[in-house]
């Protein structure tokens, strides 16, 4: 099926530049409200968790929520610390939310329904995403405010922790996928993510790659810096992370970012697993159902991840990294070889399946043994600290008050 | 491949690349530098993709732009006693000359490349064709940069483990602070923070 091209629905033939123009419009509205409606929904489903029921009193059952948000961030004053970097202040904002934008690009929504069908859709999300870690560390910095660093320095250490576990799980769907279409198609379309879905009308591939639907939810969760993998925007330990210094529409483009990064991904998420716009197992569907098909995938997904929220408490930043350095990205190495090993001798492709559901097992197994131990008699196990190299510093004023103290 | 648009994201892109790396010899302050070499990179990458070559823009994204540019700023952030200004430095004679030999080889290439090739319309599949080559033609060029690769990996290892030389340090640090050599010294460490002040709190109070 050729590129949608948006003309054919007025019936006229319309300039390249002014497609282009209509397509950047769509992921501008498109991306309005749907943070729109993710602020709501995020407030009903937490609303529900803890026994209250959210915002009620603006427009019917509380709709209005988010519009009322928005006026609220778009009228207040845009402060800037007068010590602040003034450039990388003001546009740290820009950075970290044009990539996310730019994400929409190579998304199916259904069939023939999307911006442009990249041939490298899937190495390009990545690559792009990449690009929001300078505008995170751009903002921490650019404060001058030690929480805001925190958080600007947590943000890009997780970022780039997990995304090597995320990356290598793609890989690990692209080998899959291109053995599945050297049978029977093309194989160039195995790292474009329509191409994926398109394979995926009999089976969705998170029956071939359960382990890697776990790693890559597990690091969507980090990238979008949501619980348990908060750190980087955690109130009681980093304030606010790195916006806190960020009022009004700039602090609205960091959320805005966030809203559009989460639905992205798990749109992502949804499609290279779930199978994105195919009724599972079989059954060619019209455009209609397609769209209905991908929206209630990536929905069921969102509530998952927002519940996250309610569910889990947050966890400490080395057992974070430590996460994902010792287990991940081990798992995920294993992984790709596993699926590299079974194709090169030409195995089936439930035989990749069944290896898979087993490191799944195992990477169950090893989460639950390693948190039992710790929830055991050793309870005096220490941790250990990052700067283990003690540091001499000078300061009278400490020791006097000691002394006073003690005295 | 000629039309206006073409050409018009041809100069922009160069001089967002030009422009970029002027920047960050311009710049005094090393982050602003390193933002400069940003959009320096992501301008190279630009040009890649007006050359046809998607799958090189999109790596050099994903790794100079992503990884390597993050890298940077976190060893300048991170590095405590680290010059944060883009200051004069001893070693500007080799730079230059290091620079004039690259510099040279590159416009070398550049006039001996046979440019006609950059009409030819673009290669299909060129993810495949790379890792074909890669792993056929020029498997042991592939294979030196993955020792090479690896070899760093152990070298950043064995230069951010030293146990026995923080131990030594600790160590010392505590026998310091035993002997009372070290009376106006508060210890940071953060497991026996408590530990050395409990020390130091009870050496006081045997003291007055």
């Amino acid at each position: 099926m050729p590129d949608l091209v948006l003309g054919q629905f007025a019936g006229v033939d319309m300039p390249d530049w002014v497609d282009a123009l209509l397509r950047i419009m769509f992921i501008v509205a498109l991306m309005t409200v749907n943070a729109f409606a993710l602020i709501y929904l995020e407030r009903k489903i937490l609303a529900r968790f803890q026994a209250r029921v959210g915002p009620t009193r603006t427009g019917p059952i509380g709709t209005l929520q988010s519009i009322a948000d928005a006026l609220k961030l778009v009228t207040k004053e845009d402060v800037r610390p007068s010590t602040a970097d003034r450039w990388a202040f003001e546009l740290a904002p820009y950075i970290a939310f044009v990539p996310v934008f730019l994400i929409f690009v190579p998304m199916p929504f259904t069939e023939t329904w999307f911006i442009r069908d990249l041939n490298l859709g899937l190495l390009y999300v990545f690559g792009v995403l990449g690009l929001n870690i300078v505008g995170v560390i751009m903002a921490g910095w650019g404060s001058d405010n030690k929480y805001a660093l925190l958080g600007g320095v947590r943000a890009a250490a997780q970022a780039i922790s997990y995304e090597i576990p995320m990356l290598l799980i793609v890989v690990s769907v692209v080998m899959v996928a291109a053995g599945r279409l050297a049978t029977d198609g093309d194989v160039s379309a195995a790292v474009s993510i329509n191409g994926i879905v398109a394979d995926q009308t009999t089976t969705p591939y998170i029956l071939l790659q359960p382990l890697g639907f776990v790693i890559f939810l597990i690091g969507a969760l980090a990238e979008l810096h949501r619980p348990p993998f908060d750190m980087p925007i955690a109130e009681s330990e980093v304030v606010g992370g790195y916006f806190v210094e960020y009022s009004g529409m700039r602090w609205g483009m960091f959320f805005l970012a966030e809203y559009t990064a989460l639905f992205l991904i798990v749109l992502l998420a949804s499609s290279i697993f779930l199978g994105g716009w195919n009724w599972p197992f079989g059954a060619d569907v019209g455009l209609g159902l397609q769209i209905v098909l991908t929206l209630v995938k990536t929905s069921v997904m969102i509530v998952l991840v927002i519940s996250s929220r309610a569910l889990f408490p947050r966890l400490r930043i080395d057992q974070l990294m430590s996460f994902s350095w010792k287990v991940l990205l081990p798992f995920a190495i294993v992984q790709v070889l596993a699926n590299g090993i079974i194709m090169a001798y030409g195995g089936p492709d439930w035989v990749v399946g069944l290896v898979s559901f087993a490191l799944l097992l195992a990477l169950f197994g090893l989460v639950f043994a390693l948190t039992r131990t710790r929830k055991g008699g050793d309870t005096t196990r220490t941790i250990q600290t990052t700067p283990a190299r003690p540091r001499v510093i000078t300061s009278p004023e400490v020791t006097a008050v000691e002394a006073g103290g003690g005295d | 491949m000629s039309s206006f648009g073409f050409h018009l994201a041809f100069w922009l892109l160069a001089a967002m690349t030009v422009g970029g790396a002027s920047m960050i010899i311009v710049s005094r302050n090393l982050i602003h530098a390193v933002i400069y070499l940003v959009i320096s990179m992501l301008g190279v990458a630009g040009l890649y993709l007006t050359l046809s070559a998607d799958f090189i823009a999109v790596v050099q994204v994903l790794i100079y732009v992503g990884a390597i540019s993050v890298l940077m700023l976190f060893a300048i952030m991170l590095t405590p006693r680290a010059e944060r200004n883009n200051t004069e430095t001893s070693l500007k004679l080799p730079a230059a000359a290091v620079m004039v030999l690259i510099l040279t080889a590159t416009v070398f290439v550049a006039l001996d490349t046979d440019w006609g090739a950059v009409r030819q319309a673009a290669l299909a599949d060129q993810a495949r064709l790379i890792g074909q080559s890669l792993i056929r033609e020029y498997v042991l060029p592939f294979e030196i940069g993955a020792v090479l690769l690896t070899a760093a990996l152990v070298g950043a290892i064995a230069l951010a483990r030293h146990d026995d030389e923080d131990a030594a340090i600790h160590a010392q640090s505590l026998q310091a602070e035993a002997d009372g050599t070290a009376e106006d010294v508060a210890l940071l460490t953060d497991p026996p923070l408590v530990e050395v002040e409990a020390d130091a709190g009870a050496g006081e109070d045997g003291g007055s």
